[in-house]
């Protein structure tokens, strides 16, 4: 999928929030000892949710961008906080942006890459000027599923705009991968999600992400050495590792954006998080790749050219790496009273 | 949402207080009459979201409907244009409070109305 105009990233912002749960309370509590494959992950407060983190990464991006009107803000997530109420209304009053086209993208990990591609589509035609693609999600696992372990909780946003001298990195291309694969999902009215346990791998994860990467190396003609960095999804620390190998990445292009061992899979937020991650050290002229994945089951992958502009632009970036290191550990019952797991 | 809460949600969500054209004064919550020289020519202004704690104290007995968030702490932070405003802080414990810290304006939470009733957003504030 290619653009009339060429579109780039003026803005990027993340948020997580600062509590911590280790794995091995999780362990504990309901496997008598042990750990996740994760070592902890990002829990949000008891007053926080998916609208609280989205405002937050919001305008951390719109500061970095500097752009005061934006013509669409879609928020991808699968944990909004209202079934029926846009989550994108609230971050459009919050941030004081009113003629916006505003809606909730939904499907489940790739939310955020799928608003990433329309709101492309959105710049890269002409009829907008900017537009704001959200990722977050408070994800949350049923106690004692071994999801619990891995579902956390973060926010990552991006300012799309017409490729400028004030834009950080131009998308040069992305394409979208999808068909009927029943992994993982929560049915109306349902709490918690459910999953085929592993049917997560193989008919899922993998077959959509080394489909679509492959799909973007072949339309495009490209290869895995073309790029500095790639960035996969991460629903625990195994999968992008293992994905990236088939597809030819090696260790160092995947190490800076793979997050999960230390905040967990923030879902909707998970691989723009990470790309934030690579944008945070990017140098001018690097090549990234990312590649989402979203349970239903679909991929979205995106090669990106780092511009000149990332020097300056970055210098108003809180940083992924500082707000992973700035955290409070908690217990595991502090963690139900914050995420609403005690019925009263 | 409260009727009153949806007409005032600017001043929750964004800060929005207002300033005196005649001699800059600036206020938050918003005011319809300067305080300092009577005008009424005022318009509405971003408070900055940056400030330094004036005084604090610990809740642990809260109004109904913020149990959960016992113990509750609220400050009053200076913003940065001196103006001072009334608010919650959160991310922190009493003891690790001091008179003079900074602190930046946060979106969170207030309120809900159980599960199946309204969310209410704003301002709180966490150490800078």
């Amino acid at each position: 999928m290619k653009t009339h105009y060429d579109v780039g990233i003026a803005g990027y912002g993340v948020y997580l929030p600062l509590y911590r749960l280790p794995t091995t309370e999780i362990a504990r509590v309901w496997k008598g000892g042990g750990a996740g494959p994760n070592k902890e992950k990002a829990v949000a407060s008891i007053d926080e949710d998916s609208s609280t983190m989205a405002v937050e990464a919001a305008r951390r991006a719109m500061d970095m961008a500097e752009v005061s009107r934006l013509g669409a803000i879609f928020v991808g997530t699968e944990s909004k906080p209202y079934a029926v109420k846009p989550t994108s209304t609230i971050v459009a009053q919050a941030l004081g942006q009113h003629f916006v086209l505003a809606s909730d993208m939904e499907f489940a990990c790739k939310a955020a890459t799928e608003a990433i591609q329309v709101i492309r589509g959105l710049v890269g035609s002409g009829m907008i000027q900017n537009g704001l693609a959200i990722g977050v999600d408070t994800a949350q696992g049923r106690p004692g599923d071994d999801l619990e372990f891995t579902t956390g909780s973060g926010a990552a946003a991006y300012v799309l705009s017409r490729s400028s001298p004030e834009t950080l990195a131009t998308v040069e291309a992305g394409v979208s991968y999808v068909t009927d694969t029943g992994d993982f999902w929560r049915r109306q009215n349902e709490k918690y999600p459910r999953h085929l346990s592993r049917f997560t791998g193989e008919p899922a994860y993998f077959h959509h992400v080394e489909t679509s990467v492959k799909q973007l190396f072949e339309a495009y003609g490209l290869k895995a050495s073309d790029f500095t960095y790639a960035v996969f999804h991460q629903p625990n620390p195994r999968f992008p590792v293992e994905v990236a190998h088939r597809l030819g990445f090696k260790a160092e292009q995947i190490k800076t954006g793979l997050l999960n061992p230390m905040i967990g899979n923030t879902y909707s937020a998970s691989s723009p998080m990470g790309l934030a991650a690579v944008l945070d050290e990017a140098k001018p002229g690097d090549r990234v790749m990312i590649a989402s994945f979203g349970s239903g089951a679909g991929s979205d992958a995106f090669a990106l050219r780092v511009t000149d502009a990332i020097e300056k632009k970055r210098k108003k970036a809180v940083k992924v790496a500082d707000l992973i290191s700035k955290n409070t550990k908690i217990d595991y019952a502090t963690y139900a009273k914050f995420r609403g797991k005690f019925t009263k | 949402m409260s009727i009153s809460y949806w007409r005032l949600k600017d001043r929750y969500y964004r800060l929005i207080g207002v300033s005196c054209e005649d001699c800059k004064s600036e206020f938050f919550p918003p005011v319809h009459v300067c305080r300092r020289c009577g005008s009424r020519k005022l318009v509405d202004r971003d408070m900055p979201r940056t400030g330094k704690i004036v005084t604090y104290t610990e809740l642990r007995e809260t109004l109904a409907g913020f149990e959960d968030q016992e113990p509750m702490l609220l400050c009053i932070v200076q913003l940065e244009n001196g103006v001072k405003v009334l608010g919650q802080i959160v991310d922190t414990t009493v003891e690790n409070l001091s008179i003079g810290d900074k602190v930046k304006a946060v979106f969170r939470k207030i309120q809900e109305h159980g599960s199946s009733g309204q969310i209410f957003y704003g301002y709180k504030f966490v150490k800078a």
